[in-house]
C-alpha cells in the first residue's frame, strides 16, 4: 500500500516537474513571444546569462528572479491569512487534477523490449496514470470547483473593491462555463460509457475515425469554449485583463502575484491534456497500436518500449499543440462584455450541450448501442 | 471581419460585403465614406456562431505567426542599440541653447518658452545683466522627461535662442534628475547664431549708423519696428 | 433734460451727460477708440493724436479724448480717414520704440502691444536707425525708467501732478530727443509713484519690486481689499502657485479711483515672511487636535474661575466675520469679563488727504462695532493696564498685531491661559500657551470695513499656508472642544448673521463670488 502511494507520489511529482512546470514556465515566456509573431514584432529576446541567449527563453528566469524579491505586500486592512491562501487555492487544484491525465501506455517491465500481442495485454504492468478511478472525470469537476474559491477569496481577502467586483466576475464565470463543461463531458460518457479517462482514452484508441473530435465534434466545440472560459483568458478574460481590467490580485505583487500568473499557464497546459485525452485519442497516434504501426496492409512491427516512447511523445506533442492553439485564441479574439458572456454562457451554450446530449442519447438508442 | 459602418454595436458581423444587407440613411457632406446605416437582415446561421469568422481570423494570426517564425518576413521591430532608424531632416531631438558671439546664452528670459510649452517642462528664473541685453536666465531647465517634442518652444522663441536641431534624443538616465538638463547642459550644444535680435534688419541696438543695418535678411520672422 | 447731450457715434444715437467726452461716450456704445495719452482718472491733453475721430462739419480730425460731446453731433470712429490716421499714428509711435517685447516687462499688458496687434501686425517700413535714448534710468527708490521705450503720452506726469500733487516728472528736449525725465539731482520718490508704472502705457516705468519677477500674463488676479490702512483701497491681487507677485489698484470711484499708495502695494510681501504655519503648544510644534484640546482646557479652567478673570482681544486687522464668530464664543459661551480691541500702532506720519491714513489697521470700524456691541471695550491702554494690575488671568487673543511694552508682555507669558490666533508669531504670539495659525488677509473669504463705514469684500486668492485655517473656523472648532455649538459652514453665514446683529454694519453687501481669471486669457491691463 506505502508502495503504491509512493509510486503515485512519485509519477505526479515526475509529471509536474518534468513536464507540467518547465512547459507552464515557458508559456509565460512563449505568449509574449508568439503574440509578437503574430503581431509582425520580435517580442522578448534579449534575456541572456553571457553569451548564451536561445531566443530570450530566459526571459521566464529573469521574471521568476524579478518576482521572488518584489516586495510581498499585504494590504493594511486585508484578511491575513486567506490573503495567504487565495493563490494556492487557485493553484493547487489544477496541479491535482492532472492526477487523472493518462499520459502514457501502460507500461510492462517485463515485456519492455518484446512485441506485444496485438490483442491481449499482458496482465499487471504499470499504468502512466497518477489515480484510475471510475469517477476521473468527476473528481476533477470536483477539484477545479476549488479554483474557484481561490479567486473569489482571492479578491474579498484584498479589501479592495475592485479585486471584489473581480472576484465576483471570476465566480460568476466560472460557475457558468462549469455547467457546460460538465454537460459536453457527458456526451462522451455517453460514447464510451465510463469517466475514467484511461478507459476514454483506450476506448479512442489509435484510429482517428474513432477519437472524440469525430464522434463528438460539437461536444468538442463547447468543452473547449468552456474550458477557455475557464482558464479566464481572452476572449473571456473579464475577470482579470492584463492591462486594462482590474481584476481580483489587484493587490498581489511578488510571488503572489506569480502565483495566481503561473496557475493561469499551468490551466492552460491541464486545458491541453484534458482535450487531448477526451477528444484526441490521449497518447495514440494514428495506426500505431501496441504492437506496431499498421496502415491498411502494410504492417511495421515495433517492441514495447518504442510504442511506449512514441506514445508518452505523441500526448507531449498534443499537449503542446493546444497549448500554442490557446494562445493563438487568446491574441486573435477580440474580448466579449459581461453581460455577452453570462448570455453565451447561459443561453446559448448550456442549451446547446443540451441538446447534444439528448440527441446523443437518443441516436445510441436508435443503434441500439 | 466585415465593412459594416454600425450604430448599433450588436453583433453584425458577417462574411459578406456590405452591399444589398444595409440600408445607408445618410452620408456626411465632408467625407462621402462616412455614412449611417442601418442593417436590414442579422447574419444567420453560423455568421451568427461566430464560427467562419473565427476560422478566418485564426487563419490570419497563424499564417503571420508561421511566417514570421520562420522567415521573419513581416517583422517591423528596429532592435535598437544595435540598429538604429535614420531620422529625418527636420527631427525634433535635444534642446539646445544658442549663443552670441561673446558665448553668452542667447535667451532673454521672455518666458515665451514655458508660456507656449504644453507639458510645462521648462523652468526660467530671470536675473538682470548690465550690458545691453538687461535680461538673462540665471536657470534654464528643461526636464527632458516632460518634454513632448512638440517643437513649440522653438516656434515660440523670439530670439533663435532654442533650438532642437540637435539630431540626437534624449539618452536613458539612471536618476530622473539627471533628465533634468540645465543652462549649462544645454548650451554645451549650443552654437553661434548670428540671427539678429530684435527684428529683420540690422541690429536697433548698434550705436553706429552703418554697422549691421544692412545685413542680409535673416531668417527671423517679420515684427514691428 | 438739459444736462442730457444725444450724438450720433457710428450710427448708434447715445445719450450723456454734458461734458463727457467722445471716447467715453463711444465706449458706452461698445466702440473702443484706441488712445495712449487719455486716462479716465486724469486730465486729457490730447498730446498722442491715438484716437482721433471724423466730426461732422469739422474739416480736420479731433481727438476724441478731448471733444467734449455736443447736442446733434456726428461722430464717425470707423470711417476710412478716422481709421487710416490712426493706424498712421500708431505707426508712427513705432517709428523709435525698440521692439525689446522679450525683456519688457510691459509684454501681455502692454496698451502699444496690444493696439499694433489689433491694428494691422505689418512690419516696420522705417529704414533708419532708430533714436537711442537712456535706458535703466535709476528715477528713485521704486522705480527703473527706459527713455528709449517711453511714447511721450505723460500720463506719469499728470499722476504725479494730479494725484500725488507733486510735480516731480517732467519731458526735456523736443522731437524724437524728446525724453522723460526728473529735475537733475532729484528723485521720483513720491509716496503714489508706482501708480505711473500702472498708466504707463509701454514698458518705460518699471516697478523695481516686480522687474523681471514674473510675466503678466503667467499671473492669476484675484479681487480683493488692500490690508495696508483704513482705506481700504480696492486692489487685484495677482499671484501664482500661491504666492503673491504685485497688488495692483482696481476702480472704486468712491474709495481709491484708480490710485493706491506704494506702501499698500508691498503689503503682500508679508503673506509670506514670518508666518505661523503649525499650531504651537508650549513653544514646541503641536497638532491641531493637541493645541485645541490644550487651549480649550486651559480656557475652561480660567473660566470656572471666574468669568471676570477672562479677557478676549479681537482684532482690527481680521475681517468682520473672524471677529464675529470671536465674539459669539466670548460673549454667549465663555461669557468674559473683559473686551479688547487691539490693532497694529498708529503711524500719524503717514496720514494725507489723499489715500493714506494714519490707522494702519484695515478692519478698525468692523472690529469696534462687533467688539462694542455687547458693552464696554478697551484699547491696547486698558489691557496693558489689566494685565499690570493682575486682574486678567486668561486671554483669548484674536490677531498677530498686539504691540504691548515688553514688560506687559512679560507679564502675559505668567496669565493662566494664553491662546493667539495669529497669522504671524510676534507679540503676544512668542509668550503665548497655544499658537493657533490664522490664514492671513489673501488667504480668505470675508469683510472689512473701512474708514468711511464701507463693508468690502475680501477675496481668497490662494489656500492658506502651512496647516493654518481661517481664523473664523479656528473660533468654531474651539468653539465645540468648549462645548459651544457655534455651526457656521461658511464665512457667509457670519456674515448674515452680523449683519442682523450689529446695526452699523447692516448696510454691508457681500457682494459676488469672482472666478480665478488668469491674466494671459483675461486680455491687456492697459
Amino acid at each position: 500500500m506505502l508502495m503504491i502511494f509512493l509510486l503515485g507520489a512519485l509519477k505526479w511529482l515526475g509529471l509536474i516537474m518534468v513536464f507540467v512546470m518547465p512547459v507552464a514556465s515557458l508559456l509565460t515566456w512563449a505568449e509574449r513571444r508568439q503574440s509578437a509573431m503574430m503581431q509582425d514584432r520580435l517580442g522578448p529576446n534579449r534575456a541572456n546569462i553571457g553569451s548564451v541567449r536561445i531566443w530570450g527563453i530566459l526571459h521566464f528566469v529573469a521574471d521568476a528572479v524579478k518576482m521572488l524579491f518584489k516586495e510581498d505586500f499585504v494590504p493594511a486592512k486585508a484578511h491575513k491569512t486567506l490573503f495567504r491562501l487565495a493563490p494556492v487555492l487557485a493553484f493547487a487544484p489544477v496541479l491535482i487534477a492532472f492526477a487523472i491525465i493518462p499520459f502514457g501506455p501502460t507500461i510492462h517491465v517485463d515485456h519492455l523490449f518484446k512485441v506485444l500481442d496485438p490483442y491481449s495485454a499482458p496482465s499487471g504492468g504499470e499504468r502512466l496514470q497518477i489515480f484510475t478511478a471510475e469517477f476521473g472525470m468527476l473528481f476533477y469537476f470536483a477539484i477545479a470547483s476549488i479554483a474557484n474559491y481561490g479567486t473569489t477569496l482571492a479578491g474579498w481577502a484584498s479589501y479592495n473593491k475592485w479585486a471584489l467586483l473581480g472576484g465576483l466576475r471570476a465566480s460568476s464565470q466560472m460557475m457558468a462555463y462549469e455547467v457546460t463543461m460538465g454537460l459536453a463531458v457527458l456526451g462522451m460518457f455517453l460514447v464510451t460509457g465510463t469517466l475514467e479517462p484511461g478507459a476514454m482514452v483506450d476506448w479512442q484508441g489509435p484510429n482517428p475515425l474513432h477519437w472524440g473530435i469525430t464522434v463528438q465534434p460539437l461536444a468538442f466545440l463547447l468543452f473547449f469554449t468552456a474550458a477557455i472560459a475557464e482558464t479566464k483568458r481572452a476572449p473571456f478574460d473579464i475577470p482579470e485583463g492584463e492591462p486594462e481590467v482590474i481584476g481580483y490580485f489587484l493587490e498581489y505583487s511578488g510571488l503572489g502575484f506569480g502565483t495566481f500568473f503561473l496557475a493561469e499557464f499551468v490551466e492552460i497546459v491541464f486545458v491541453g491534456a484534458l482535450m487531448t485525452t477526451v477528444f484526441f485519442g490521449g497518447y495514440h497516434i494514428p495506426g500505431l497500436y501496441q504492437n506496431g504501426f499498421y496502415f491498411g496492409d502494410w504492417f511495421f512491427e515495433l517492441p514495447h518500449v518504442v510504442v511506449a516512447v512514441l506514445q508518452v511523445h505523441a500526448f507531449i506533442f498534443k499537449v503542446i499543440f493546444f497549448c500554442w492553439f490557446q494562445l493563438l485564441i487568446r491574441w486573435t479574439l477580440p474580448r466579449f462584455r459581461p453581460d455577452q458572456l453570462i448570455h453565451l454562457g447561459w443561453k446559448k451554450i448550456l442549451p446547446m450541450s443540451l441538446a447534444n446530449v439528448m440527441i446523443t442519447a437518443a441516436v445510441l438508442l436508435w443503434l441500439g448501442l | 471581419m466585415s465593412h459594416h459602418n454600425s450604430d448599433h454595436g450588436h453583433h453584425d458581423s458577417g462574411g459578406s460585403g456590405p452591399g444589398g444587407e444595409v440600408t445607408v440613411r445618410s452620408v456626411s457632406a465632408r467625407n462621402p465614406k462616412v455614412r449611417t446605416v442601418e442593417l436590414r437582415a442579422k447574419p444567420m446561421g453560423l455568421e451568427r456562431a461566430f464560427l467562419p469568422a473565427i476560422v478566418r481570423g485564426l487563419t490570419t494570426t497563424a499564417k503571420r505567426f508561421f511566417e514570421n517564425t520562420f522567415t521573419r518576413a513581416q517583422i517591423e521591430t528596429i532592435e535598437y542599440p544595435e540598429e538604429r532608424p535614420d531620422y529625418p531632416a527636420r527631427f525634433r531631438g535635444l534642446h539646445r541653447l544658442m549663443t552670441r558671439d561673446d558665448g553668452s546664452v542667447r535667451c532673454v528670459a521672455c518666458m515665451m518658452c514655458p508660456t507656449a510649452c504644453p507639458a510645462h517642462c521648462i523652468t526660467i528664473h530671470p536675473g538682470e545683466r548690465t550690458d545691453s541685453h538687461e535680461k538673462f536666465p540665471v536657470i534654464f531647465e528643461i526636464d527632458e522627461l516632460r518634454c513632448v517634442a512638440c517643437g513649440l518652444c522653438v516656434e515660440a522663441c523670439p530670439c533663435d535662442a532654442i533650438r532642437m536641431d540637435t539630431s540626437t534624443h534624449m539618452h536613458p538616465v539612471d536618476f530622473r534628475g539627471d533628465a533634468i538638463l540645465g543652462k549649462v547642459d544645454l548650451m554645451k550644444r549650443g552654437t553661434l547664431s548670428t540671427a539678429n535680435q530684435g527684428g529683420e534688419k540690422g541690429n536697433w541696438r548698434a550705436t553706429d549708423g552703418g554697422e549691421g543695418s544692412r545685413g542680409p535678411e535673416s531668417n527671423v520672422p517679420a515684427g514691428p519696428r | 433734460m438739459s444736462d442730457q447731450v444725444t450724438l450720433e457715434i457710428d450710427g448708434h444715437a447715445v445719450t450723456v451727460p454734458k461734458g463727457t467726452n467722445v471716447l467715453e461716450a463711444a465706449k458706452l456704445v461698445g466702440i473702443d477708440i484706441t488712445y495712449f495719452c487719455y486716462h479716465p482718472g486724469l486730465s486729457s491733453p490730447a498730446v498722442c493724436r491715438q484716437c482721433l475721430v471724423e466730426v461732422s462739419g469739422n474739416p480736420k480730425l479731433v481727438p476724441s479724448c478731448y471733444t467734449p460731446v455736443a447736442e446733434g453731433m456726428k461722430v464717425a470712429v470707423a470711417s476710412e480717414k478716422a481709421t487710416t490716421a490712426r493706424r498712421q499714428m500708431l505707426e508712427f509711435t513705432l517709428v523709435n520704440h525698440p521692439i525689446d517685447c522679450p525683456i519688457c516687462d510691459k509684454a501681455g499688458e502692454c496698451t502699444l502691444q496690444k493696439h499694433y496687434h489689433e491694428a494691422n501686425t505689418l512690419p516696420s517700413r522705417v529704414d533708419e536707425n532708430k533714436v537711442h535714448k537712456g535706458k535703466r534710468i535709476d528715477l528713485g527708490p521704486t522705480i527703473v525708467l527706459d527713455q528709449e521705450r517711453c511714447i511721450l503720452c505723460t500720463r506719469c506726469i499728470r499722476v504725479c501732478d494730479e494725484v500725488a500733487g507733486v510735480h516731480q516728472l517732467e519731458m526735456a528736449h523736443r522731437g524724437d530727443r524728446e525724453v522723460l525725465t526728473t529735475a537733475p539731482g532729484h528723485l521720483l520718490d513720491n509716496p503714489y509713484s508706482l501708480n505711473t508704472v500702472d498708466v504707463c502705457p509701454v514698458g518705460a516705468l518699471t516697478a523695481k519690486d516686480f522687474r523681471f519677477a514674473m510675466r503678466a500674463w503667467e499671473l492669476f488676479s484675484t479681487p480683493t481689499i488692500c490690508n495696508g490702512c483704513a482705506t481700504g483701497c480696492n486692489i487685484e491681487l495677482q499671484h501664482q502657485e500661491s504666492r503673491a507677485y504685485r497688488i495692483v489698484p482696481r476702480h472704486h470711484a468712491e474709495v481709491n479711483r484708480y490710485w493706491m499708495c506704494d506702501e499698500g502695494r508691498m503689503t503682500y510681501k508679508a503673506l509670506h515672511q514670518g508666518r505661523a504655519a503649525t499650531p504651537v503648544v508650549d513653544g514646541m510644534p503641536a497638532s491641531w487636535e493637541q493645541a485645541l484640546a490644550t487651549a480649550a482646557e486651559q480656557l475652561e479652567a480660567a473660566r470656572d474661575r471666574g468669568p471676570d478673570g477672562v479677557g478676549v482681544v479681537f482684532s482690527a486687522t481680521h475681517s468682520n466675520e473672524d471677529n464675529w464668530a470671536l465674539a459669539r464664543l466670548a460673549r454667549d459661551h465663555l461669557r468674559v469679563g473683559r473686551v479688547y480691541v487691539a490693532g497694529r500702532a498708529a503711524a500719524p506720519e503717514r496720514a494725507d488727504k489723499i489715500l493714506r491714513d494714519a490707522d494702519v489697521n484695515a478692519n478698525s470700524v468692523g472690529a469696534r462695532a462687533i467688539a462694542g456691541a455687547g458693552g464696554a471695550v478697551g484699547g491696547l491702554a486698558e489691557l496693558e493696564a489689566d494685565l499690570a494690575s493682575g486682574k486678567l488671568r486668561a486671554l483669548l487673543v484674536l490677531g498677530a498685531d498686539v504691540p504691548l511694552s515688553p514688560a506687559a508682555l512679560e507679564r502675559a507669558r505668567s496669565l493662566d491661559a494664553l491662546v493667539v490666533i495669529a497669522t504671524r508669531e510676534q507679540d503676544l504670539a512668542t509668550v503665548a500657551k497655544v499658537v493657533l495659525p490664522a490664514a492671513d488677509w489673501a488667504e480668505v473669504h470675508g469683510t472689512i470695513t473701512n474708514r468711511q463705514g464701507r463693508t468690502q469684500r475680501l477675496r481668497a486668492a490662494f489656500p492658506p499656508v502651512g496647516q493654518a485655517l481661517p481664523a473664523w473656523e479656528i473660533v468654531i472648532k474651539l468653539g465645540r472642544k468648549l462645548g459651544a455649538m457655534l455651526d457656521y459652514p461658511y464665512p457667509r453665514a457670519l456674515f448674515l448673521e452680523l449683519t442682523e446683529k450689529v446695526p452699523s454694519l447692516a448696510t454691508g453687501e457681500w457682494g459676488k463670488e469672482s472666478p480665478l481669471v488668469q491674466l494671459r486669457f483675461a486680455g491687456s491691463r492697459g
